[in-house]
């Protein structure tokens, strides 16, 4: 089936709400290792991003979006979802529709795009490993349960780096810390990876 | 705490509004948290926009005005500006001639800023050319320039790129000579008492009543030693040739120089560091060109001080000594 702005708007509806219940899970997991708004930045930007009336060329749709989570938080982690979502609408401009099979080549341009802005690496224990993850375990699932599959990779990231210190950001303040507690982003991944389904 | 305020959450706003009440013929405030230069823009000029943090006037909004900036994205106090502020700040001062974004590097203005360039490009066609200045000798070595912070220096890439898109110069020669001066300036700061963020309440860090910091960035980063206060003449010393081991100065050179107060630290004592530094320039045959000692970068009520020197051609004088005006500096 191909996607739409209509199935963009009912997908962020989901976040929006999966993200709504996750609001204090995230904010307490952040406050280990940042300021602890990690889920307010999440929740209130997908919330805000429900309530657009999305555009029917898609590319615009994902500029709205990027726009919209930027007026919503001006934190990294917002930046970075923000820097994302540009990926998408540069790469969509002047469709009304994209593939299923695209969405690993979105996510790919959308890490490409995030890692070149955030100025990082992968491995350093942020919310681009557990992207990385899901762009190659869709690129080896191009159909089919692509939902379940890019849970599981956010889920499986978490698990992989939970016991590495943080490099990256302002958790990497707090390296010896952070052994043994999941990364924050990677965790707000799962959040809204879950919500799509 | 001890600070003149009504709400700490409406510190930036207050201060924004009574910053526009007082110079409306040099600041206007088109929208929340956006300062641009009062009156029509000049068609064709190319605009400057830079953004930052609340917490360090003159820096950034005070130096909107003619000469030197069109517009400011202002942040909470040490907070980035989001990046759709910026947009729209680009949009406000766009002539048709493309913007520049000039600002001081820190992650988070830099990461904001980027965004925006490629949202006024994907949504407005308008070009922009970027630059974070990163003068602070004392935050990483030479090799490194992408993790050195911007601090007083930035206000001479202010005048110079100011001043050339004043002249009408295109984007590229703009962006070119605010390189350029941001290039030849060096700082060094140091610090004797913290400042204190209003929405927190207390200092965020702690230095001894008979201690100073050398090295202390704007935002209470650490430096490079913290120990017992020397005397002025000492610690201008230690600044200058922590400056001349970066960036070495000799005979018949040309510079300009900032003596700045961090906040708290009055002009009298500014001018003690001053007299040491007029010695330490004529004794290896240096001149000095507009010389600025006073607050322009500040962090809120900090007591210190840093310098700033940059070095000049016949190109980078001529637009130093441009006409400029703006609430804290009249050239």
């Amino acid at each position: 089936m191909e996607i739409t702005s209509n199935e963009l708007k009912a997908a962020l509806a989901r976040i929006a709400e999966h993200a709504g219940e996750n609001r204090e899970f995230l904010c307490q997991a952040d406050a280990q290792l940042g300021d602890g708004d990690l889920g307010i930045t999440v929740a209130e930007g997908f919330s805000a991003c429900a309530k657009l009336d999305l555009s029917d060329d898609v590319g615009r749709a994902f500029f709205e979006m990027a726009r919209t989570f930027q007026q919503v938080s001006s934190s990294s982690f917002g930046t970075l979802v923000a820097t994302g979502l540009m990926a998408a609408a540069k790469a969509l401009k002047d469709r009304t529709e994209f593939g299923p099979d695209e969405i690993a080549g979105l996510l790919a341009q959308a890490r490409d795009a995030m890692l070149a802005r955030g100025k990082s690496s992968l491995g350093e224990k942020t919310v681009l490993d557990g992207l990385d993850a899901q762009v190659h375990a869709l690129e080896a699932e191009r159909s089919g349960a692509l939902m379940e599959t890019a849970v599981t990779a956010a889920r499986d990231t978490v698990e992989k780096f939970t016991q590495r210190p943080n490099q990256a950001g302002r958790a990497r303040i707090f390296a010896e810390k952070s052994v043994g507690l999941p990364d924050p982003g990677q965790l707000a991944l799962v959040v809204i990876t879950e919500g799509l389904r | 705490m001890k600070k003149i305020l009504n709400d700490p959450q409406n510190y930036v706003d207050e201060m924004l509004d009574g910053l526009v009440a007082a110079h409306p013929e040099i600041y206007a405030k088109p929208a929340h948290r956006i300062i641009t230069r009062a009156g029509e823009k000049t068609k064709g000029k190319v605009g400057i926009v830079t953004g930052g943090g609340s917490g360090h006037l003159p820096v950034f909004t005070g130096y909107v005005g003619t000469g030197l900036l069109d517009g400011c994205a202002i942040g909470n106090v040490f907070a980035s500006p989001s990046a759709d502020q910026m947009a729209e700040t680009i949009r406000a001062v766009d002539a048709g001639a493309g913007v520049l974004c000039l600002y001081g590097n820190y992650g988070g203005d830099v990461m904001n800023f980027d965004m925006a360039a490629e949202m006024v490009s994907f949504e407005d066609d308008i070009r922009t050319a970027s630059h974070a200045v990163s003068d602070d000798v004392a935050s990483a070595p030479r090799g490194e320039m992408e993790k050195r912070r911007g601090v007083a220096g930035m206000i001479y890439a202010f005048k110079i790129a100011g001043a050339a898109a004043e002249r009408m110069a295109d984007l590229d020669e703009v962006a070119r000579l605010a390189r350029k001066a941001s290039g030849n300036v060096v700082s060094m700061g140091m610090a004797m008492t913290p400042c204190i963020i209003p929405q927190l309440g207390k200092a965020s860090s702690v230095i001894g009543d008979d201690e100073m910091e050398m090295g202390m960035g704007i935002h209470g980063e650490p430096g490079t030693w913290r120990g017992p206060i020397k005397p002025a003449d000492d610690i201008l010393d230690e600044m200058f040739d922590t400056l001349q081991a970066d960036r070495p100065l000799g005979k018949g050179d040309r510079v300009s120089v900032l003596v700045n107060s961090l906040g708290a630290t009055p002009h009298e004592e500014l001018y003690i560091l001053y007299r040491r530094l007029a010695v330490r320039l004529s004794e290896i045959g240096v001149d000095v060109v507009m010389p600025l000692v006073g607050r322009y970068a500040t962090s809120m009520e900090m007591t210190g001080a840093s310098l700033s020197i940059l070095r000049l051609d016949d190109e980078l004088e001529d637009l130093l000594a441009a006409p400029a005006n703006c609430a804290f500096w009249r050239v």
